[in-house]
Formats: structure tokens, C-alpha cells, sequence
């Protein structure tokens, strides 16, 4: 105990700088991936071919494939196959990759989540927008969009919690997030070896973040609440 | 269906590509871009941050500074994932692998692999209140070893026909020991010296039977003109003792081999 306490510092020191590196991947995606998922959400949902059928490929191929792998490919296929680094090997394209891997898989997600909320909406409102003479981006701007929204709160919730939670998988690539920051510990680093401790001791950066933002998703499920 | 051939067309048109490694000079490519990427694991004494430090040292970090410096670029050390360490140099994401590596036949078909600089041995791993029965080969038959999978410890315990249970890395086959899932572990010795006994998590741990003796190279990609650079730079800076001198600020004077 006495150990633990004089190895806390240099430890929490280290989770720290790993945990804003996980906070950092966790907004970044977040950013990219909801604007990107309605997009990919239209295609989908297109009534043109070209674009719906090789949509609904990639949607297939990202949800069928794991994460783990995706991350491998965007990192070290550019320079194994195209004989170009494009990420280049330091802290910085490591992060990059890592955002572009999350961005495109969560997005693919989120369009799931999205195409489920739109056709929620009953055609009837879009069929009385159209007889007012309403564009169809009328229509789902000032029709549409905040019914969806309302209901895809719950299940985007979830993806956001695992979302926080998947970032560890980016250490497979060398991103130096908390789990790294923690389980670098084992080894030794900076006076620190053979503590185990600190690996599992990063679990509680998790659930108290987790709970700040259900927390704060759930305040915005009832902010919604005014209609039904 | 149509999409899927495409596809699988397009892959088989670029795999080619990649069984062709470049023809132009490895050590041109890392001069022109000013700086030897090396990839390394913590691994104390070999690459490591002391307290409180940013900066990489340690026998090997040290070296690799000087060779770089030999080749007028910038020394960058990145954390790799062990596992991947030949994607990561034939993705050309990082330049050499300077860690400490045994020279296994697998290594050393899969890169192009300096001289070796380096004693290490593979070591079995007991609780220190057991220790006492465990000094010979013969008598930790009936153990299980947890095994680093991919490792030289593992391939020892393979050789002996012992019971193994491969883990992700020798920081996990620790944790396997302590835990009690299993018997014993097989690790590096100047690992073990590092990371059991006293002032670690693992004080009820010791180190008892060598099972091999080993060596330890620096890890280039496959057909680079690096490596004999390298060996080039150590054979001048074991001349010149400025390599021994590295070694001694590290303990690890009496493993470091002649040049």
C-alpha cells in the first residue's frame, strides 16, 4: 500500500496525459462521424442505384469486419502496398490514422442509427409537406430532422458509451492511450516496473466519464420530451 | 457479385506491388528524410525514460542516438506494438527495431538483421517460497509455463516439450505466475532482472533456470543497406570504446559482445 502511494503521482501523471489522448480520439470521431453518417445515411436511402447499392457495401463491409483490423489496414496498408507512409511513423500519424479508422466506422453505424430515425417519421408528413409545396430539404429540415433526433437519443447513447470504451483498440497500432498509459507500467517505465495496478486502476477513468456522459445524454433525451 | 470481383481484381492488382521491395537505398530514403525512426517497447535497461523524463535512454536508445547522428539525421523513437513489428517496418512507418531483439531464425528471415551486440538468456520465472525445487531442467517438467506468444522463451519451452500457455506479452506471463494460472514463466534475463523482486509487484518472484543463451541484433527491413552500416558503426565504436563506455552507464558492460 505504502508503494502504491508513492508510485500514485508519477502514475496518475501518466493516465492523465493517456486519458487526454483517449479524449482527444472520442471528440475527433464524434465530430467526423456524425456529420459523415448522414451522409452516408442519404446514400443508403438514395432512390439512385449508383449510389445506394455501393453504400450499403461499405456499410456492409465496416459493420461485417472488426475495428481492430480496419485500424491495421488504414495504418500500414498505405505503406506496405502503395509503398507510400502517408501517416508517417511518429505520435502524430498514428493519431491521425486512428481518427480516420474510428471516423469511418462509427459513421457507418450512426447511418444505421439515422436511416432508422428518419423512416420512423410516418410518410404522411412528408406527403402533406409536399401537397404545402415544400422541398423535399424543407421537408426534412423543418419536418423531419428533430423527430429523428428524439429518437435515435437512446440508441446513439449506447454507441457513444462503447465508443468511449473502444478507443482502447487503437493501442494495436501504437496510439498511446490510457490502457497503453497504464499498462506500460508492467514493464517499467520512469522508476516504475512490474505494477500492475495502474492497468486496472484505468477502468475508473472510464466509468466516471461514462457517467458524465450519460448524464448529460440523459438531460438531453429530456429536454426532448416537450413533444412526443 | 460483380462489386466483390472488382474488388478482389483490384487487391490481386496491388498485392504484386508489394512483394517488389523498393530498389533504391534504404539509408538514402532515412537521409533524405532527416530522421531514423526507431521502434521500441519500454524495456529497461535497453530503451527506457527515467522519472519524471521525456527523453528515451538506455544502452540501446544511447546507440541508436550515435548511429544516427553517425548518418547525420535525427534518432525518433516511437512505441510499437511488439507483435507488429514487421508490418511496421516493411510499412515503412518506422525504420529500424532497436530493442533488444533475440535473433531467432524467424527474425532474422523476416528482416535484415545487424550483427549481434549483445548477451541475453531465456530464464524461468518461480515464486521466490518455491524456488528451492526448481533449479534444474529436469525438475520443472511437470510445470505449465505462460509463454510470450511469438517469444524465444517460447520456443524453448516448445523445444523441451513442456506444457505452455502463450499471452500477449512477458509483462502478462508475469501476471500468470502471480496470479497462480500458471506455474511458472519463461522471460529475457535482463527483463527478469528488471522487473521482479524487490520494489516491483512482484516481490515473491525469482528467476531460477537458464534455458538458453541468446543474442541480441537490430532489426532493419528486409534488403536494406542499413544493417552493414550499422555494422560498420559498431565495429568503429567498439575500436574506439566509446560503445563499452555507453554499456557501462547501463551495467550491461559484460553481455556486450566483441566487435
Amino acid at each position: 500500500m505504502e508503494l502504491i502511494m508513492k508510485q500514485m503521482p508519477i502514475v496518475l501523471h501518466s493516465l492523465n496525459l493517456g486519458f487526454i489522448q483517449t479524449l482527444k480520439l472520442f471528440i475527433l470521431t464524434l465530430l467526423g462521424a456524425f456529420p459523415l453518417g448522414l451522409v452516408i445515411a442519404f446514400g443508403s436511402m438514395s432512390r439512385v442505384k449508383l449510389l445506394r447499392y455501393p453504400t450499403r457495401f461499405i456499410v456492409w463491409i465496416i459493420r461485417g469486419t472488426p475495428l481492430m483490423i480496419q485500424l491495421l489496414i488504414v495504418f500500414y496498408f498505405p505503406g506496405l502496398v502503395l509503398h507510400n507512409p502517408i501517416w508517417g511513423g511518429g505520435e502524430l500519424g498514428r493519431f491521425t490514422a486512428s481518427v480516420v479508422a474510428f471516423i469511418i466506422n462509427y459513421a457507418c453505424y450512426f447511418s444505421e442509427i439515422y436511416r432508422g430515425g428518419i423512416q420512423s417519421v410516418p410518410i404522411g408528413q412528408e406527403e402533406a409537406g409536399l401537397v404545402l409545396g415544400m422541398t423535399k430539404s424543407q421537408i426534412f429540415f423543418r419536418v423531419k430532422l428533430l423527430q429523428m433526433i428524439k429518437r435515435i437519443v437512446p440508441p446513439m447513447s449506447n454507441e457513444v458509451i462503447t465508443l468511449v470504451k473502444d478507443t482502447s483498440l487503437a493501442r494495436i497500432i501504437g496510439f498511446q492511450e490510457i490502457i497503453w498509459a497504464g499498462q506500460k507500467f508492467m514493464k517499467g517505465d520512469q522508476g516504475i516496473s512490474g505494477a500492475i495496478w495502474p492497468l486496472f486502476f484505468t477502468a475508473l477513468y472510464y466509468l466516471i466519464f461514462n457517467g458524465v456522459i450519460s448524464m448529460l445524454l440523459g438531460k438531453l433525451e429530456k429536454k426532448l420530451d416537450f413533444f412526443r | 457479385m460483380k462489386k466483390l470481383l472488382a474488388a478482389a481484381l483490384t487487391l490481386s492488382l496491388l498485392m504484386p506491388a508489394a512483394a517488389f521491395a523498393e530498389a533504391d537505398s534504404d539509408l538514402a530514403y532515412v537521409q533524405e528524410k532527416g530522421t531514423l525512426v526507431v521502434g521500441i517497447t519500454d524495456f529497461a535497461p535497453m530503451d527506457y525514460r527515467e522519472e519524471g523524463s521525456d527523453e528515451w535512454i538506455g544502452f540501446d536508445a544511447d546507440m541508436a542516438k550515435a548511429f544516427a547522428e553517425s548518418l547525420g539525421v535525427q534518432a525518433e523513437f516511437i512505441e510499437i506494438d511488439w507483435d507488429n513489428k514487421i508490418l511496421e517496418l516493411d510499412g515503412q512507418t518506422i525504420d529500424c527495431v532497436w530493442n533488444g531483439m533475440t535473433l531467432t531464425d524467424e527474425v532474422m528471415s523476416a528482416m535484415e538483421t545487424s550483427n549481434a551486440y549483445c548477451n541475453n538468456a531465456q530464464v524461468v520465472v518461480v515464486p521466490a517460497d518455491a524456488a528451492d525445487q526448481y533449479q534444474d531442467v529436469e525438475s520443472i517438467a511437470d510445470l505449465t509455463f505462460a509463454v510470450e506468444a511469438g517469444s524465444a522463451g517460447e520456443a524453448e519451452v516448445t523445444a523441451l516439450g513442456y506444457a505452455t500457455t502463450p499471452v500477449q506479452s512477458q509483462a502478462d506471463t508475469l501476471m500468470e505466475v502471480s496470479a497462480g494460472t500458471s506455474d511458472a514463466a519463461v522471460i529475457d534475463l535482463l527483463m527478469a532482472a528488471a522487473m521482479i523482486g524487490e520494489g516491483t509487484s512482484y516481490e515473491n518472484l525469482t528467476h531460477t533456470v537458464e534455458l538458453n543463451s541468446e543474442k541480441y541484433g537490430v532489426g532493419f527491413r528486409k534488403g536494406s543497406d542499413l544493417a552493414a552500416a550499422l555494422n560498420q558503426f559498431f565495429a568503429d565504436s567498439y575500436a574506439d570504446g566509446s560503445m563499452l563506455e555507453i554499456a557501462e552507464k547501463y551495467g550491461v558492460q559484460d553481455a556486450v559482445l566483441e566487435q
